[in-house]
C-alpha cells in the first residue's frame, strides 16, 4: 500500500515538489543553512574576517560563567513578564472595542494600527525623547525627574512601554478576524438566554477567539524574546544601566559585532533559540487546557 | 481586446530590460564607491572627488555616507565577502585590525615613481604613524590631522566674573571656575563624561601616565600617573557643577553646551566648523582654547592633546585596484588636501595645506582662536592603538560604566581595564 500510487499520483506529487521547490531552496539558502553554521560558529573562536577556529566547548562555558550573560537572560525573560500579558490583553481590550458599534471605528482602527506602520528607528526616537529625564515630555508632564532611561530601575519599564505600544495594533487586527468569525447567533442564543455582557465575554468570546489568541500569544512570546532593536535605539553604549537593560539579542550584537567575537556571540544565539524552544513547547503543551478549536 | 495586456506585458519587459541595463556601466565610465562616516564632509570629498573625475572623464567616483556606528559593522562584513567600497576612510582604531589581516592595499610604493621619501617629505610623523600598519608598511593614504580643544562659553564666564582660559589654565583652574559659573549662573561647568578618545585620554596624557606602553604591548592602567587623572576625571562628576553619566546617557555634552546649559567640553578640531554651522545662534557666544595642563605631571609639562589622523585605504585585492590607487595617489596630492581643508571640516594631513582650513573659518564669519590647534600640534600625543584595539574598546568602556554607575570602585575597574586589555593584546599578538 505505501509505494504504490498511480502514475497519475506520482505525476500530482512530482508537481507538488516543484511548487513548493522555491519556498523550500529559499528557506534552505537563507535560513537552514546560515543555521546550521551558527552552530558550528558556536564552537569556534572569531579570528578576524570570517577566519574561525574550532575551540570546542569554551565559549558555552565562557558564557555559562559570564553575570552579564545571566544579566541578560533574565532581562529578556523579566522584558516577556512585562510586555506579552499586558500586551495581549490590551491587544484584546482594544480588538473588543473595535468590534462593537462606536462612531468612527475606522478611525479608531487606522490610530490603533499606525504604530506598526512607523519604522521602529523612528518610533524608538520620538519616545526617547518622550522619556529624556530632562526634557522629555513624560516628565513635564508627570512634574517628576524621573531618568526613564538612563536609571536601571525604570530602563527595561521604558522600553516594555514602547514594545506594547507598538505591537498592540498588529494584534488587534489579528483578533478582531478571530472575534468577527464568532457566528453572530451564538451570541442571540445567550442572551435569550438571559446571559449578560460579562458572561458572554467568557462563555462565548474568549473561547471562540482563544485559537488566534494562541497564534499571537505565541508570536508575541517569540518576537519579545527576541527584542532587540527597540534598545539598540534606545540606549546608547554610554547608558549606566545598559547592564539591567539588555537583552540576550543585543548581548549577541554587542557580543558578536562590536567586541568581534562572533563565536560567543554564536553560542548567545544557539541559548536563546533553545530558551524559546522551551517556552514554544511549554505553550503548545499548555494550549490543550485553554483553547478551543470546536465548539 | 486580448492584445491589450498582452502589449502592456511586452512593455513592461521592455521597461525591466532597460532599467537592467542601467545597472551595468552603460555609459562607459568606471564606477566607484567612496564610503565615509561623517555627513559633515561629504561636500568635501566630493569636492576632490570632481576635481579627479574632471581629469579623468571615464572614472565616476559615488561618495556614500553611513553613520559612524554602522560604518565599521558594515566594513567588516564587506571585507570578509571582498565586497568592501572602493575608497573608504580608515581610521585609527581600525587600521592595524584591518591592516595585519592583509585587508587593505600597500600603498608605500605609491608615489616612487613621482618621488621618493614622498609620505616624509610632505607628512608628520604622526600622520604616517596613524596610517601605517604594524609591519610599518603604510596602508592609506593620510587624509587629515587633528587635535582636542577646550570649548567655552564667553557669556557664562563673564557671568561668573572668571578670565576666559588660556593656555596657563591647570586642572585646578578648570574645577574652580566650574565651581564659580556653577555658583553665579546655575549652568554647568566642565563636561566631564565617559569617552576616551575626547575625554580622560587627554587627561592620563598630560598627568604623565599612557593608556598604552610605548611598544603598545600592555596598558598603563596600573601607572600611578594613569591611575590619578583617572581618578580626577571621574572625580568631576561627583561635583555639583558637572552632570552625571545619566543625564550624558541621554544629552551629549556637545547638545547641552550649545543649548547653553554647560560652559566647557572638549571637542576635536574637526566638529567645529559643523557645530558653527549648526548653531547660528552662537555665533560671538563661544570660543575655543588649549586643554588645561596638569598642575603637577608624574613627566613632562602637564601638556598633551591627543591628535588623531584619517585616511584614504581601498581593499588589497578590489577589483579596480589600478584605479582606485589612481585616486588614492591623487587624493594624497597638494592640490587634493588643498581643496579638502577649504572646507574648514578638516585640516589636511600634507604639510602647507593646513591654510585654507583657517581660511574657511575667516570667510564663513566664524571668529575663533584657531591658532590653539596649530600650537597644540607641537605637543600632541599620537592617538591610542594597537591590533587589538577592536576588541577591547568596548569592554573597556562596559567596565568602566561600573565605576561611572558605582557598581564597583574605580581601583578595581582599573585593575580589570588593565586586564582586558593586556589579555586581549597578547592574544592578538600571538595569531
Amino acid at each position: 500500500m505505501k509505494n504504490k500510487l498511480s502514475a497519475a499520483a506520482r505525476r500530482e506529487e512530482n508537481w507538488g515538489w516543484i511548487m513548493v521547490a522555491p519556498t523550500i531552496i529559499g528557506l534552505s539558502i537563507l535560513n537552514l543553512w546560515p543555521f546550521v553554521q551558527t552552530i558550528y560558529t558556536s564552537f569556534c573562536e572569531h579570528l578576524g574576517f570570517g577566519h574561525y577556529r574550532f575551540i570546542g566547548l569554551k565559549n558555552y562555558v565562557d558564557m555559562f560563567s559570564n553575570t552579564e550573560f545571566w544579566k541578560a537572560t533574565w532581562n529578556t525573560v523579566f522584558f516577556c513578564i512585562l510586555t506579552v500579558p499586558v500586551g495581549v490583553a490590551l491587544a484584546l481590550l482594544v480588538a473588543i472595542l473595535l468590534n462593537a458599534k462606536v462612531k468612527f471605528k475606522d478611525g479608531f482602527r487606522t490610530i490603533f494600527f499606525l504604530p506598526l506602520v512607523c519604522a521602529p528607528a523612528a518610533v524608538a526616537m520620538v519616545w526617547r525623547w518622550i522619556f529624556n529625564g530632562e526634557y522629555g515630555i513624560l516628565n513635564q508632564i508627570l512634574g517628576q525627574n524621573i531618568q526613564w532611561i538612563t536609571s536601571s530601575k525604570t530602563a527595561i519599564i521604558a522600553v516594555a512601554i514602547v514594545s506594547v505600544w507598538s505591537s498592540i495594533g498588529y494584534d488587534a487586527v489579528l483578533l478582531l478576524a478571530g472575534l468577527q468569525n464568532i457566528p453572530k447567533t451564538l451570541y442571540e442564543a445567550n442572551s435569550i438566554d438571559g446571559a449578560g455582557k460579562v458572561r458572554q465575554f467568557f462563555t462565548i468570546t474568549l473561547p471562540m477567539v482563544s485559537p488566534t489568541m494562541f497564534s499571537v500569544l505565541i508570536m508575541r512570546l517569540m518576537a519579545s524574546m527576541k527584542v532587540y532593536d527597540l534598545i539598540y535605539m534606545m540606549a546608547d553604549n554610554t547608558n549606566p544601566a545598559l547592564g539591567d537593560l539588555q537583552s540576550l539579542m543585543y548581548l549577541f550584537y554587542r557580543s558578536s559585532f562590536i567586541a568581534g567575537d562572533r563565536g560567543y556571540g554564536s553560542a548567545i544565539v544557539i541559548w536563546t533559540v533553545g530558551l524559546i524552544l522551551l517556552v514554544t513547547l511549554i505553550q503548545f503543551w499548555g494550549q490543550k487546557k485553554w483553547v478551543t478549536y470546536d465548539i | 481586446m486580448k492584445r491589450i495586456p498582452r502589449m502592456t506585458a511586452a512593455a513592461l519587459m521592455l521597461a525591466l530590460l532597460l532599467s537592467l541595463a542601467g545597472c551595468g556601466s552603460a555609459d562607459g565610465k568606471t564606477h566607484l564607491t567612496f564610503q565615509i562616516w561623517d555627513v559633515a564632509q561629504r561636500a568635501s570629498m566630493e569636492a576632490i572627488c570632481d576635481a579627479y573625475t574632471a581629469q579623468h572623464p571615464d572614472v565616476a567616483i559615488e561618495v556614500q555616507v553611513t553613520s559612524w556606528d554602522e560604518y565599521w559593522t558594515k566594513l567588516e562584513a564587506a571585507a570578509e565577502s571582498n565586497t568592501m567600497p572602493d575608497i573608504f576612510w580608515m581610521h585609527t582604531n581600525q587600521i592595524l585590525y584591518y591592516a595585519d589581516f592583509g585587508m587593505l592595499a600597500d600603498v608605500t610604493d605609491l608615489y616612487d615613481d613621482v618621488e621618493p621619501g614622498y609620505y616624509q617629505n610632505h607628512f608628520s610623523e604622526i600622520s604616517i604613524g596613524n596610517a601605517s600598519g604594524s609591519d610599518g608598511r603604510m596602508y592609506g593614504v593620510p587624509k587629515d590631522k587633528d587635535n582636542i580643544v577646550l570649548v567655552y562659553n564667553k557669556e557664562m564666564f563673564d557671568a561668573a566674573g572668571v578670565p576666559y582660559p588660556d593656555a596657563d589654565w591647570t586642572w585646578d583652574d578648570l574645577t574652580e571656575a566650574s565651581q564659580k559659573i556653577y555658583d553665579a549662573t546655575g549652568k554647568y561647568g566642565y563636561m566631564a563624561y565617559n569617552e576616551d578618545h575626547l575625554g580622560y585620554w587627554n587627561f592620563v596624557y598630560q598627568a604623565g601616565g599612557c593608556i598604552l606602553t610605548e611598544d603598545k604591548t600592555r596598558a598603563g592602567f596600573d601607572q600611578p600617573a594613569t591611575r590619578r587623572a583617572m581618578d580626577f576625571y571621574l572625580g568631576m562628576q561627583k561635583n555639583d557643577w558637572c552632570p552625571d553619566q545619566t543625564y550624558f546617557a541621554e544629552t551629549q555634552p556637545g547638545v547641552a553646551f550649545f543649548s547653553e546649559i554647560g560652559s566647557m567640553y572638549l571637542e576635536g578640531n574637526w566638529e567645529l566648523m559643523n557645530k558653527s554651522t549648526s548653531y547660528p545662534n552662537m555665533t560671538g557666544k563661544w570660543d575655543i582654547t588649549y586643554l588645561p595642563k596638569c598642575p603637577d605631571p608624574a613627566s613632562g609639562d602637564g601638556r598633551a592633546t591627543m591628535s588623531n589622523g584619517l585616511c584614504y585605504s581601498t581593499a588589497a585585492h578590489g577589483k579596480r585596484l589600478d584605479t582606485v590607487l589612481d585616486v588614492l595617489k591623487f587624493f594624497g596630492t597638494e592640490e587634493a588636501q588643498n581643496i579638502a581643508s577649504s572646507y574648514g571640516a578638516a585640516i589636511s594631513a600634507y604639510i602647507g595645506t593646513e591654510q585654507p582650513y583657517f581660511d574657511a573659518f575667516e570667510k564663513a564669519g566664524y571668529d575663533l582662536n584657531l591658532q590653539v590647534i596649530e600650537d597644540q600640534f607641537d605637543y600632541s600625543v599620537q592617538c591610542v592603538n594597537n591590533s587589538a584595539r577592536p576588541k577591547w574598546k568596548s569592554p573597556v568602556l562596559d567596565e568602566l560604566t561600573k565605576a561611572y554607575n558605582g557598581q564597583s570602585d574605580l581601583d578595581t575597574v582599573l585593575d580589570n581595564m588593565q586586564t582586558i586589555v593586556d589579555e586581549a593584546t597578547a592574544a592578538a599578538l600571538s595569531k
